[in-house]
């Protein structure tokens, strides 16, 4: 005979996946680290440095607004103050001094995050909203604090003085000097400016657009922020979330056609003579196409608003690289589409299941 | 081999269906005491006809129907009226029930055959459906004989027997498919026949390849379902079986089907053929806080701690009591409470079955409104009623929810989404009753 026990009640479903919160940021945080290796391989050990801070600075904010709100603080331990900690030193140049991304952290934590109530509550994606802050107070740093991507040779490491794209095929052609840019988008933007001089903006964009440049991009040898440059790494990574099931593919696939779209359309001089790899490879297009486009809580929920979202930023992201003030346009394209999402949301509501659209 | 068919959404929680799949059905013989309840169907319940002390008869009446949406209770046992009372029900609340002394359990077929159904008035087997209490064994317990009454100048043509059995855990119907076949299929004809439909079809999800296998060597036309919950959701099979979409708030009627569930038409076959009212039903005990789970044909009124004996009793520290599935069905306090016509299986799980978690803020992730198959966005509406705003969960469709659970299922966050629905749902009902008085 059993005795008459009381049992808990509960609400349905009893039972559930086994994905929560936690488990799907510490995947994201997984899914960054091959980008960080290539990031220590090519700046050195400067990039973990900055990296480390960023990343301390985030979860150090959080823990401590979480304290004076009065939350529980366990909250700056699920993994999602250490992905925007890292999505913001990705987003910085590797020659900054240590306590620019600090500072960025601790704003983007705070302001962008914590400000309007925490996880889940942000409007705009805080990496992002960090580094806009960065680049508006401390703009000659994040502007120029760019470093070569090493080079080895012989098993020893070189560093290469010149930077920017397929750095050797620069400075041989002696056009280096006439580049102040350093990356290859500045490079391409400058190329932009030179009206009169159709030949030589010609030039220099055959050698962006070449195959030693492209395959440099790929690997990520090239000049740019932290985490951003090596594209293979960042790959992997995203291959990573997709196995986890943790990446929802229509974001980052329709950004990046989008970006491939438009960067053909009108990313060159002219029209229809971009090279949408070069521009798909370039600037930050992959980290934030994999992992910025893809921030949950500052996307929208729907199917349909999910792809409107990611062409919108493909097209805003190119619209700044060839018409804009800056030559990426990347993360403020994601920015200003975050701002949208309710909107997007709110339009794009499927009809549910036996619903009839009213009035046809 | 037909094609395997499916609905758009869902998602596909563990099975654990091999716990019981393979465990023949065992009869258990009625406990001293049963405790009917009078509300066992949707709708009102029956007026008790009995009184403490009357003998009762097997198959009599002790509830008559009260209404169009109803039904009569019948004794599931040969003896004596010892109280009508409010006993605990497993749907976490008390109700009405009549507690008899059981003496024994014969007879009882108390209806005269239907002598040829392939031919007799359709009128008199729509009566004999409902005179002996037959309601939908899926869980729902919609008076069938409703079902079979279509309004004035709706004309249906397609009849789905769902044997889709989508809740994990739960096997009560893949063996009810296995063990009674024959009587599955008559019961279907008969059922095809009083609605005029000349090709009803059976819809199996394809983890049961032996109930497909059989019903097919017997000539039934089967649906292959693929493996996704929730496939067994009246309107999710409708889809995937025929490709019609209900319409919201509407009925599978408005679309020309009818969905019965397979314990359904062999309790048809039962009551035509051999004049037997509905007072027994196979439930599936499970779990893995209970010794040796199994498929169970027990008398309705039978307590649930006598299921949990015959199921070889506790194991380890159950932390779950429910009755039906663990994405629909409920969490009973007591297993002092009786099985029911509806009841598809009692489920006792062990925390690490059960997802218990605290609720976090929502990450805006999108799941839930990926899965659902009512297509809802079950964050907004949630959201809504978190925040008292219930007309705001009304235009998000908080009404059309069926609280399937798939969005709570999937929810990282552990949000309590159809808590939330439901809480909305409740809250606009009141509202509009409020309005209309
Ligand atoms: S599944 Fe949960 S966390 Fe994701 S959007 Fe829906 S409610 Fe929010
Ligand atoms: S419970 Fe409701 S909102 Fe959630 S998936 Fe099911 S029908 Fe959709």
């Amino acid at each position: 005979m059993t005795e008459n026990r009381i049992f808990d009640l509960a609400v349905s479903p009893h039972v559930g996946s086994s994905k929560n919160t936690k488990k799907i940021m510490w995947d994201v945080v997984i899914a960054l680290i091959p980008a960080l290796i290539a990031a220590f391989w090519f700046f050195g050990p400067r990039a973990l440095m900055l990296v480390a801070a960023s990343v301390g600075a985030a979860v150090l904010t959080e823990w401590l607004c979480l304290k004076f709100m009065k939350r529980p603080v366990n909250f700056a331990f699920d993994g999602s103050a250490v992905v925007t900690g890292l999505l913001l030193a990705y987003n910085v140049p590797p020659g900054v001094p240590w306590w620019l991304p600090v500072i960025g952290s601790a704003f983007a934590i705070a302001v962008a995050k914590q400000a309007f109530g925490g996880l889940g509550h942000n409007i705009v994606n805080p990496a992002l909203l960090g580094r806009a802050f960065l680049v508006a107070s401390f703009p000659v740093l994040m502007t120029a604090g760019w470093i070569a991507p090493m080079q080895w040779k012989d098993g020893e490491r070189i560093d290469v003085q010149a930077c920017g794209v397929s750095t050797a095929q620069l400075s041989e052609s002696g056009e280096f000097d006439a580049l102040s840019g350093a990356t290859p988008l500045n490079a391409l933007k400058q190329t932009f400016t030179w009206e009169g001089e159709p030949e030589r903006s010609e030039e220099v964009r055959s050698m962006l657009f070449s195959k030693e440049s492209i395959k440099n991009l790929f690997m990520g040898r090239i000049g740019g922020c932290i985490g951003e440059t090596s594209v293979i790494m960042l790959l992997l990574g995203a291959i990573y979330l997709v196995l986890r099931g943790v990446l929802e593919l229509r974001l980052p696939l329709s950004y990046l056609g989008s970006v491939a779209l438009f960067g053909w359309l009108f990313g060159g001089q002219g029209w229809l003579d971009g090279n949408p790899l070069f521009h798909l490879l370039a600037g930050g297009v992959i980290l934030g196409g994999f992992f910025m486009v893809t921030d949950m809580v500052t996307t929208p929920v729907t199917k349909k608003g999910r792809i409107i979202f990611g062409v919108g930023a493909g097209l805003l992201t190119m619209v700044i690289r060839r018409w804009g003030g800056y030559p990426e346009g990347c993360s403020y394209s994601i920015l200003l589409m975050n701002l949208c999402t309710p909107l997007i949301d709110r339009y794009t509501k499927p009809l549910s299941f036996g619903e009839v659209k009213k009035n046809g | 081999m037909s094609k395997v068919k499916s609905f758009a959404g869902g998602a596909h929680p563990s099975g654990n269906k091999d716990l019981s799949s393979g465990a023949a059905v065992v009869r258990l013989p009625a406990p001293e005491v049963v405790t009917v309840p009078l509300c066992q169907h949707l709708g009102a319940p029956s007026r008790p006809v009995v009184k403490p002390g009357d003998e009762v008869k097997r198959g009599s009446v002790i509830g008559e129907q009260n209404g169009f949406i109803s039904l009569p209770t019948h004794s599931p046992v040969n003896g004596k009226v010892l109280r009508v009372e409010n006993a605990p029900m497993p749907h976490m609340r008390s109700g009405p029930a009549v507690v008899i002394k059981t003496e024994s359990e014969d007879g009882g077929e108390v209806y005269e055959p239907v002598p040829d159904w392939r031919n007799a008035d359709i009128s008199l087997i729509v009566n004999r459906i409902k005179e002996a209490g037959v309601c939908g064994m899926g869980g729902a317990s919609f008076p069938t004989y409703v079902k079979l009454s279509p309004p004035e100048g709706v004309k249906i043509d397609t009849l789905i027997i769902n044997g889709v059995e989508c809740e994990p855990y739960l096997t009560a119907d893949h063996r009810l498919m296995l063990e009674r076949a024959d009587d599955l299929i008559t019961g279907m004809n008969i059922l095809a026949r009083v609605l005029g439909v000349t090709d009803p079809c059976i819809g199996i999800e394809v983890n049961k390849p032996d109930a497909i296998e059989l019903l097919e060597k017997k000539g039934a036309k089967v649906i292959r379902l693929k493996v996704q919950y929730p496939q067994g959701a009246e309107k999710q099979l409708i889809d995937a079986a025929v490709g019609r979409e209900v319409p919201a708030g509407g009925l599978p009627l408005n679309v020309g089907v009818v969905v019965q569930n397979v314990g359904t038409c062999v309790a048809v076959t039962e009551a035509v053929c051999k004049g037997m009212p509905c007072i027994r039903r196979i439930t599936t005990v499970s779990g893995m806080g209970v010794n040796s789970p199994g498929n169970f044909n027990v008398c309705v009124g039978t307590p649930v701690s006598t299921l949990i004996d015959a199921a070889g009793g506790y194991k380890g520290d159950v932390r779950r009591l429910i009755s039906g599935g663990p994405m629909m069905g409920m969490a009973m306090f007591t297993d002092a409470a009786p099985v029911t016509k509806g009841t598809s299986g009692i489920l006792a799980l062990v925390p690490a079955e059960v997802r218990d978690v605290v609720e976090g803020p929502c990450i805006r992730c999108g799941k839930c409104v990926d899965v659902c198959p009512l297509r809802l966005c079950a964050s907004v509406i949630a959201t809504a009623s978190e925040y008292g705003k219930w007309e705001d969960a009304e235009k998000a469709g908080a009404l059309n929810c069926m609280a399937c659970g798939t969005c709570s299922y999937v929810c990282p966050a552990g949000r309590y989404l159809v808590h939330h629905i439901k809480r909305a749902q409740n809250e606009i009902r009141a509202l509009a009753r409020a309005r209309e008085a």
